[in-house]
């Protein structure tokens, strides 16, 4: 008992970082239809980006606005000059899965040709500890917590109360429709790559916040988590992500106290499994029903 | 869309070539002037290099394990060459590329066997690909001088296998020695859940508690999780006084960042993985260079950078600066740098002793000019091991990295030395000598 309301607050730091990255990649899945499994190296290259803004002596703040701002521009040129090419060109999903690995192999050698094979660490002050209801965070994790709240409270507003967001739900429900309806739905598009290509990078700069030392393939490590929020979730569904990173982050954190942490993502994935036994559709889906998932 | 497909087309071309040129595939002949300036007469112009193969991981978790690997072949065959290379052959060292992943490392050693037609040997592999690598190597009559410590080839029958670097349960038994030495009898185990980590564990285990110790914490880490708060809890709920550990870099700095803002940190004494660049450049960002030099220690094999064989070897890689991931003085001091330079020289001595490049013929001849005899002409370098075999003596090469002492199953062990990281060096601050662990693991 000693170590579960610990770990409980361990599991709400990594459910936050799960959180920004989940929302960005159902987000992008859901309007798009594309399941890109580049999104972790497109997090890893906006690490980079803030290492070399922190290593140039500017504040981690101005990190995160230069990881998120590159993240965004990636993922739009990334969606404009390689992914929309072959959906043209009338690539089906699966087809489009192995273009994204293509994409994720690029970007990691590409990194490696770069920066090379060894580890960096985000130049930041070192951060104290804070003891909140038995709970221990240091100040750069309740700054993580406090990015994805925000991170998560736009999205929200964006989703339920701007004309984009309707426009967003709508395309993501049935493009056909939303685009018969006037709906611009390739600006739509552009617009979700920008938004989810802004999260998949903040994501990334938080990430490698946390864990203080990363390489090359630190993001594509992290993407099987990020892939069971949003699968969890219900794919597609920004909400069942943030509710599918709270559950797999603090289920991990709790695992790993109690029984032998090799197995923290076992069991994570078993309650995975069995939420998905339960409910195929994931937790909050209304979507991925209507999506060609095993097109 | 052309544009767009072939932008995709030249992006990939362009990262083939990035990645051949960081990752694999790349070869060195090592050449230039020698250390001493003389000139590579002897070599026949028409006659094949001989290729020995860097076999190990130069991307991936382990990325580390190749450059030291680079930093001792190198030198090796720049001292080979400059001496008449080997019968009339030139040497070079070709890069091979395992990822540390057996899925990888297979089709890699399948392609250098197919494609290197005079492939005299390879140093490697690492405890990454070993278990799937090994047989395959030596059904193709390839001698391999591997730095996997496993403890799976202590009693290997494997013809062409050769371990100079001791076996990782050796490792175990120096770690818990040196604890035990320090006063230490509560102790956690912090070890990744990849084999060559976790072959450390068992002698560890039995050692220090057969030495009065309590574990009183062992559980493997999955390797690369974004936090590892909750196992840090669970450690410290267990009460060590020391942390043993070997972890990748980004796993060792996650991990001890975390220890220290939760609780400050503990002694950590850690193996030869700890004592790599990487690591130390990870973790020394990560807890700062005061912690880093008061808290921390790290076991390698003995190899103290002094003596006739180890200037050749310095003096030889201070000249192959370009050739080397730069500092080449980083690799000086570096134990497996030090033995695979060794390998490569003992691997030339047995060709000459052999009369032969032939490896189905040489490899027997590797114990002929290493084990100590009577009468046997003691050299520290190629330059010497190859006069004395032209004048018809026999040879016991003793390296940069010591004594070589084959046992029956191609293991030689010996000797380590604990260092600590102060202000980016690495300080040898005591030693565990070979009789020590020799009682220990009877």
């Amino acid at each position: 008992m000693n170590t579960i309301v610990p770990a409980i607050g361990f599991g709400i730091v990594t459910a936050s970082i799960l959180a920004v990255a989940g929302v960005g990649f159902t987000l992008q899945f859901g309007v798009t239809n594309i399941l890109n499994l580049a999104y972790g190296d497109i997090m890893t290259a906006a690490a980079f980006v803030a290492y070399l803004v922190t290593s140039a002596g500017l504040s981690v703040w101005l990190a995160l606005v230069a990881g998120a701002a590159f993240g965004s521009v990636f993922s739009v040129l990334l969606n404009r000059c390689i992914y929309t090419p072959f959906v043209r060109r009338g690539t089906r999903l699966f087809g489009m899965i192995i273009v994204t690995i293509a994409v994720s192999l690029m970007v990691q050698n590409g990194l490696l040709a770069i920066f090379g094979a060894s580890f960096f660490s985000l130049k930041m002050p070192h951060p104290s500890s804070v003891h909140i209801a038995g709970m221990v965070f240091t100040t750069v994790q309740l700054a993580i917590i406090a990015i994805a709240v925000v991170a998560m409270l736009l999205i929200h507003l964006l989703l339920r109360y701007t004309k984009l967001g309707k426009a967003m739900r709508a395309t993501a429900a049935d493009p056909d429709l939303a685009r018969n309806c006037g709906i611009a739905t390739d600006r739509v598009i552009d617009l979700a790559w920008a938004i989810s290509g802004a999260l998949c990078g903040l994501a990334g700069v938080i990430l490698v916040m946390n864990v203080t030392a990363f390489t090359e393939t630190t993001g594509s490590q992290f993407l099987i988590p990020i892939v069971a929020v949003a699968v969890l979730g219900g794919i597609g569904q920004p909400y069942g992500a943030m509710l599918g990173a709270l559950v797999i982050g603090i289920t991990s954190e709790v695992a790993a106290a109690i029984f032998n942490p090799e197995y923290k993502d076992v069991v994570a994935f078993v309650i995975l499994v069995i939420v998905l036994l339960a409910r195929p559709q994931g937790i909050l889906s209304e979507v991925a029903a209507r999506k060609e998932v095993a097109a | 869309m052309r544009l767009a497909v072939t932008a995709l087309a030249a992006a990939l071309a362009v990262l083939s070539v990035a990645a051949c040129s960081s990752s694999g595939g790349g070869s060195s002949s090592g050449g230039g002037s020698s250390p001493g300036g003389s000139a590579s007469g002897g070599i026949n112009p028409s006659a094949s290099t001989l290729v020995v193969g860097e076999f190990n991981p130069f991307t991936g978790p382990d990325a580390a394990f190749g450059p030291e690997m680079v930093g001792g072949c190198i030198p090796a065959i720049r001292v080979i060459n400059a001496d008449g290379g080997v019968l009339g052959h030139p040497m070079s060292c070709v890069q091979e590329d395992t990822r540390g992943d057996p899925a990888d490392a297979v089709p890699a050693a399948q392609k250098m066997m197919a494609t290197e037609t005079s492939l005299v040997g390879v140093l490697g592999p690492s405890s990454d690909e070993a278990l799937a690598t090994v047989p395959l190597l030596n059904t193709g009559q390839v001698p391999m001088f591997v730095d996997t410590g496993q403890a799976a080839f202590d009693h290997t029958t494997d013809a062409y296998f050769w371990r100079i670097t001791p076996a990782d349960d050796v490792k175990g038994y120096a770690m818990a020695l040196w604890a035990h030495a320090a006063g230490y009898t509560r102790a956690a185990a912090v070890f990744g859940n990849d084999t060559g980590a976790q072959s450390d564990v068992p002698t560890l285990v039995s050692a220090f508690t057969g030495l009065g110790g309590t574990i009183v914490y062992n559980k493997p880490l999955a390797l690369d999780q974004s936090s590892y708060r909750s196992e840090v809890e669970s450690i410290l709920a267990a009460h060590p006084q020391v942390i043993f550990t070997e972890v990748d870099p980004q796993t060792g700095a996650t991990f001890l960042s975390e220890l220290q803002q939760l609780n400050g940190l503990l002694p950590v004494i850690g193996t030869e993985v700890s004592l790599q660049a990487p690591w130390l450049k990870a973790v020394n960002s990560a807890i700062g260079a005061g912690s880093m030099a008061k808290y921390f220690e790290g076991m390698q094999p003995y190899a103290p950078p002094s003596g006739p064989a180890w200037q050749t070897y310095n003096q030889a890689l201070l000249a192959s600066g370009s050739q080397v991931a730069k500092p080449a003085s980083q690799w000086s001091s570096d134990p497996y740098s030090m033995t695979y330079y060794d390998a490569v020289n003992v691997m030339a001595l047995a060709m000459l002793a052999a009369h032969s490049t032939s490896p189905a013929v040489f490899d027997k001849d590797v114990m002929a000019v290493t084990e100590p005899g009577s009468g046997k002409t003691v050299v520290t370098s190629f330059a010497a091991g190859k006069a004395a075999l032209a004048a018809g003596k026999q040879i016991q090469y003793v390296g940069a990295g010591g004594p070589i002492v084959f046992t029956k199953s191609h293991n030689s062990t010996g000797a380590f030395e604990a260092a600590k990281y102060v202000n980016g060096n690495l300080v040898l601050v005591g030693a565990v000598s070979a009789a020590q662990i020799a009682a220990i693991s009877k």
